[in-house]
């Protein structure tokens, strides 16, 4: 064979790749770029099929309508029957201003151009269905409702997960807005100080305080092998590098051993706690509760942060931190994670909010099947912790989550922050013995977590356990 | 053997026509109101077809039969796509399709006089820079390339038929398997390329400057020169990033056409909803929107094909399109002379490469730039030239099985 064949031969092997990778790059968008694509809301296909098409509708987990689609003289209305408490939640979906919350991240369902059985598309093209699916949430509106109306319009954000599967149960963002009025109040909502456009559940960053004790108290029972037998002598204030951190006012100074710190919120325990774990530690255990990590839920969720400490006056940030203060931020979502942690032996459920999707045959899609995001603590030091949480609302400063006969556990926080009277926060989950509903409440600058926060999550776990009876 | 093979053509020939009578009754049927004209343009179209075939056949004794098979099958797809689009269009490439397949027997059989001719390499080379010096001086512009030339009614785009030159040029250039004078040779290339670069028609640049890189391999079997090559290009590549907004353009468009749909991504991102539109199977033929993706009917008609026959046909297409260029190296490894050889290896590389090009573009996984899907695209240049050269490569299949037929006897 000739050199100029053996090239000839070769540049067809060339050929063979180019072709080859044409065939490959189109395989690929088929599999991972398609879906993304034709739910995009540049394209113009989804236009035009909405104008055809009857937008499904969006039911509570009772089979209550919260939004639909009803022909009108001169075309289509969506009308939204959740009020202002399913405002942040559910959104919005008009031709002026496009799409948010649950109206836009449903948006494929809704319109039914998500399916890709091509059996089921035709079935549809030949009964000629112009209709998309129905869509039925996690939430129950009169707990979302209940839970909303406690807020008194004050700002503020309460998210409910059934811990053992990561349902949603309630996520009220105060104030709301009612979406039918979109369009006409657009310019006062959005001008508006309060910010009711903003779903502050999942998008609102707080310093969580001391409910961020939970966690330092998980890395320190799991890192300090005699933390329970300890016991720390404190003055009611503690310096780090001569920099003052007290407890509360009214804490008295003593002895105190963890449970009884937790209990009582005492900062200057937990900050040398802290201190002991170390950086390290505690940075590890805030990203096994999901600090710094993205949580992929239907509505876009902030990601918490829980800093890198820089290498000056790094016991300060951390002694800080471990009282969840400083650069720490955290949203409800975060908190009822980590709640719903502790309620379930340590496992993260990964929270959804859709239980089922119902096309126009009636066919049922199950979406987002429960699954275990993961593993931030093992079952016996979620035991401890539930039991040390237990105690917060038995004797120490949660005793306004008491419900009468059922155990709760819980954990308080006063976050201090430059905007104001601390933001009261409260989480906990009830029964504590079989959890079935976990919390998580903050109330904007409202002052201390155990009177403010504590009766608002007391009141909704109470309704949610009394409908399961 | 003969017989078992004009099976097989002709059975694949009844299939194409299966489907054309299919295709263009349900497109009839769907215009509102009905309308048979489409149908009538497949009658023509297959008509041209059949009489193409046999006629090529009966004139040439041992023709390539699959050139004309796949290439008309080709068409026949690009036809149905231009009937949906615009029925003027597709009257008009019905047209220019008799004229290819006409084309394409005349230089069949021309083709073995030609070589004959033993034509001065530099004269070809004259004639590829004078086909592009002539859009510039009295061309006009379209779709952002001034490569157009217009004669009476009919527009004409020379750089289709410099293509068929530059070929014959480097081959003619390169046929003693070296480069005779490096200077000379970098100097015509760069000529050419940069002439096409003049008049902004960045992928017919492109196009030219990698066959005549492939075509310098094949011959000197240098592979540091296609290195060097490469490297200048990237080196060139990222100069035009920066000096030309155009470029920039259609790079940054490549990159992340999401963060600018309305503007600069807006051609690439239509594209790229029409292929995801059509999924696995396609929404079925007249159910798309080739109406939503600009310049469909020549740059973009893949995309249009994808979303209607989906990813089954877009990937069948691409292995026909594999199958020519298959055809073409096989021509080429049958072959005696350096020059044939080189001739039907530029001839092929030419062509392949002009459709990794486009489809690569369309479906984002190069820059898109802006040249015709051969065969399938709306033009009469860039049908009747394509089907020039493949007029060439079934010309030259000929010599082979001349110079195996000497062997024998």
């Amino acid at each position: 064979m000739t050199r100029l064949k053996r090239n000839v031969r070769l540049v067809f092997i060339m050929f063979c790749g180019l072709f080859l990778s044409l065939l490959g790059y189109l395989t690929y968008f088929q599999v991972h770029e398609r879906q993304k694509l034709i739910e995009s809301s540049y394209n113009r296909r989804l236009w035009e099929q909405e104008e055809s098409i009857m937008r499904g509708t969006i039911y509570d987990s009772k089979g209550r309508v919260l939004a639909k689609t009803v022909e009108e003289s001169g075309g289509k209305k969506r009308v939204y029957q959740g009020g202002e408490a399913f405002g942040p939640v559910i959104g919005y979906s008009t031709r002026k201003l496009g799409r948010a919350g649950l109206e836009q991240a449903l948006n494929g369902e809704l319109l039914g151009v998500s399916q890709q059985d091509p059996m089921m598309i035709l079935r549809q093209k030949v009964l000629g269905i112009s209709r998309g699916n129905d869509v039925y949430l996690t939430i129950d509106s009169e707990l979302q409702n209940k839970a909303y109306q406690l807020f008194r319009g004050r700002r503020g954000a309460l998210v409910a997960l059934e811990p053992n599967t990561g349902a949603v149960l309630a996520l009220v963002s105060s104030p709301g807005y009612d979406p039918n009025f979109i369009e006409q109040k657009w310019e006062s909502l959005y001008k508006n100080e309060s910010s009711p456009l903003l779903n502050r559940a999942v998008q609102g960053l707080y310093p969580p305080g001391s409910t961020f004790k939970i966690v330092t108290l998980a890395a320190a029972l799991e890192s300090i092998p005699d933390i329970e037998f300890k016991t720390y002598e404190t003055p009611g204030y503690v310096e780090v590098n001569g920099r003052v951190i007290r407890d509360y006012e009214g804490f008295r100074p003593g002895d105190y051993d963890i449970k009884r710190a937790f209990s009582l919120s005492s900062n200057s325990v937990f900050v040398k706690v802290g201190l002991e774990v170390g950086k390290e530690r505690l940075f590890e255990k805030a990203v096994d509760f999901g600090f710094n990590e993205g949580v992929s839920f239907e509505l876009p969720v902030a990601i918490s942060r829980f800093p890198r400490f820089s290498l000056v006056g790094d016991d300060v940030e951390l002694g800080e931190a471990s009282i969840g203060q400083g650069k720490i931020l955290a949203t409800p979502f975060q908190m009822a994670m980590v709640a719903s942690a502790v309620a379930s032996g340590g496992r993260i459920m990964k929270p959804y909010i859709v239980k089922e999707v119902v096309t126009p045959l009636g066919e049922v899609k199950n979406i987002s099947p429960p699954s275990v995001l993961k593993e931030a603590i093992d079952a016996i030091t979620a035991n401890k912790i539930k039991e040390y949480m237990v105690d917060v609302v038995e004797n120490g400063t949660g005793q306004q989550a008491r419900i009468k006969g059922v155990k709760v556990a819980g954990k308080t926080g006063s976050a201090e922050n430059p905007h104001g009277r601390p933001h009261a926060w409260f989480v906990g989950f009830a029964p504590a013995d079989s959890p079935k509903i976990a919390v998580a409440v903050v109330v904007e600058n409202a002052g201390s977590g155990g009177a403010n926060a504590a009766p608002i999550a007391r009141e909704v776990m109470w309704q949610y356990l009394k409908g399961l009876q | 053997m003969e017989s078992r093979e004009e099976a097989i053509y002709n059975k694949s020939l009844a299939a194409m026509a299966l489907v054309g009578f299919l295709s263009f009754l349900l497109l009839s049927i769907y215009r509102k109101p009905v309308d048979f004209l489409p149908f009538y343009g497949a009658l023509a179209f297959l008509t041209v077809v059949f009489i193409g075939y046999f006629f090529t056949g009966w004139v040439i004794a041992n023709s390539d039969k699959f050139l004309l098979l796949i290439s008309s099958f080709l068409a026949q797809l690009g036809l149905i796509m231009l009937c949906r689009i615009n029925l003027e269009l597709f009257k008009r490439q019905v047209m220019f399709f008799g004229v290819g397949v006409a084309f394409f027997i005349l230089v069949s059989f021309f083709t073995k006089y030609l070589l004959k001719l033993k034509i001065a390499p530099f004269f070809y080379w004259g004639a590829t820079v004078v086909l592009l010096i002539l859009p510039l001086l009295f061309g006009v512009e379209k779709g952002g390339a001034k490569n157009w030339l217009v004669f009476g009614g009919f527009t004409f785009q020379p750089s289709e038929l410099a293509k068929v030159t530059f070929a014959f040029y480097l081959a003619g250039a390169l046929k003693n398997g070296r480069i005779t004078s490096f200077p000379r040779m970098i100097a015509e290339i760069l000529a050419v390329v940069g002439l096409l670069t003049l008049s902004k028609d960045l992928g017919g640049a492109m196009l030219f400057y990698f066959t005549a890189l492939i075509v310098i391999f094949v011959a000197t079997s240098r592979i540091d020169l296609f290195a060097v090559g490469g490297g200048l290009f990237a080196a060139l590549g990222v100069l035009g990033y920066n000096l030309f907004d155009h470029v920039k353009v259609r790079i940054e468009a490549w990159l992340n056409p999401w963060q600018d749909v309305p503007g600069r991504g807006y051609q690439i991102a239509q594209s790229l909803f029409a292929i995801a539109e059509g999924g696995y199977f396609g929404t079925g033929l007249g159910l798309g929107r080739p109406d939503f993706i600009p310049a469909v009917a020549t740059d973009f008609i893949f995309s249009a094909f994808a979303e209607e026959f989906g990813f089954l046909g877009a990937a069948a297409v691409v292995l026909m399109y594999f199958l020519l260029v298959y055809r073409g190296i096989r021509i080429a490894l049958r072959l005696r002379e350096n020059f044939e050889i080189l001739l039907a290896v530029g001839h092929t590389v030419m062509f392949g490469m002009q459709i990794f090009t486009i489809i690569g573009g369309v479906i984002k996984l190069i820059p898109m730039t802006g040249v015709t899907l051969p065969f399938m695209s709306y033009g009469g240049s860039s049908l009747v030239m394509s089907f020039a050269s493949l007029g060439v490569l079934n010309g030259l299949w000929q010599r082979a099985l001349e110079d195996e037929d000497d062997d024998e006897a």
